[in-house]
């Protein structure tokens, strides 16, 4: 079962650099739409739930895709595993970096060469860290949306320091 | 001493970013224009790559002018070869990859992007062409 799950993987990974990146300039291209669409709100902060969403739907529906070898999962924390793992590689072509959590619902993913952000700074430079939120937010939404389909209702937020660096924060609501 | 001259000019977009070249910029621009029709007038054969570098007692320029109109220019001395595949390797590994896959980057302005400068460094330190000099 697991075995054909990373077969598939691999030929993802070998299919070449176009299928990369067509979503990525798609992404920036949905970035950029979602910008124009939204004014910006009372803190001056840039209007990004709508690019959250469609992360979310996006997740919704991949986790489908991705967990349809797999068997279910033990508890949360096997969830989260399988993100960090599966899910994060055949997204992002590589797995997270380090996984915390306090046990009582808090994980933190942290990447720290995010695909969508190894191409805009290093940690020597601060530029453009003031845009990098927007570069962020769809992926929240996919987080939070594969885990929805999952059944972990929760919120995702993300931090970045020093780019390319950058920590997922999952809060999952209990109810 | 190696000098590199990077200007980024595209046709629909060529007036914009003419406009907030410099001036020795805009005059080196005109120059390679010239040089370029120039070439391609009084070639007795089919050009088909037309205008590739020039050469005086002090220095050689070396030019690069992708399908999509970008024109990467490099100012060597005399002696150095393979500048040509040195700006393929600029426009492939760096431009393409610090600037058009950097979705903060606007393609008709100038690149502001501190990484790409680094990059740009970087690869220009590391080629047998800036070594083999420094000596």
């Amino acid at each position: 079962m697991r075995q054909q799950i990373i077969d598939t993987k691999i030929n993802l990974h070998a299919s070449g650099e176009a299928d990369e990146c067509l979503f990525e300039y798609l992404h920036a291209e949905m970035v950029n739409y979602a910008l124009s669409k939204s004014c910006k709100n009372k803190e001056g902060e840039e209007e990004l739930s709508r690019l959250e969403w469609m992360g979310f739907s996006v997740g919704y529906r991949i986790i489908e895709r991705l967990t349809r070898e797999w068997n279910r999962f033990k508890d949360e924390l096997d969830m989260i595993k399988f993100i960090c793992t599966d899910f994060w590689s055949s997204l992002y072509h590589k797995q997270i970096d380090n996984l915390r959590t306090n046990h009582h619902g808090v994980y933190v993913l942290q990447d720290n060469s995010f695909r969508l952000l190894n191409k805009v700074g290093t940690n020597s430079n601060k530029q453009y860290l003031q845009e990098t939120p927007r570069l962020l937010s769809f992926t929240c939404g996919l987080l939070r949306g594969s885990l929805a389909n999952l059944g972990i209702i929760s919120t995702v937020n993300a931090e970045i320091s020093t780019l390319p660096s950058c920590k997922f924060h999952v809060q999952v609501q209990r109810i | 001493k190696k000098q590199m001259a990077h200007s980024t000019t595209q046709s629909p977009i060529e007036k914009a970013t003419l406009y907030v070249l410099s001036s020795e910029a805009k005059l080196m621009y005109g120059m390679l224009f010239s040089i370029k029709s120039f070439v391609s007038k009084i070639s007795p054969l089919d050009p088909k790559e037309g205008f590739l570098y020039y050469k005086t007692s002090k220095y050689t320029l070396h030019y690069l002018e992708t399908p999509s109109g970008l024109k990467f220019v490099l100012n060597t001395d005399n002696v150095t070869q393979n500048a040509r595949e040195l700006l393929q390797q600029l426009y492939r590994e760096v431009y393409l990859e610090y600037v058009v896959k950097n979705p903060l980057c606007q393609l008709n302005e100038p690149i502001q992007s501190e990484l790409f400068k680094l990059k740009v460094d970087e690869l220009f330190k590391k080629s047998p062409l800036f070594l083999s000099r420094s000596i």
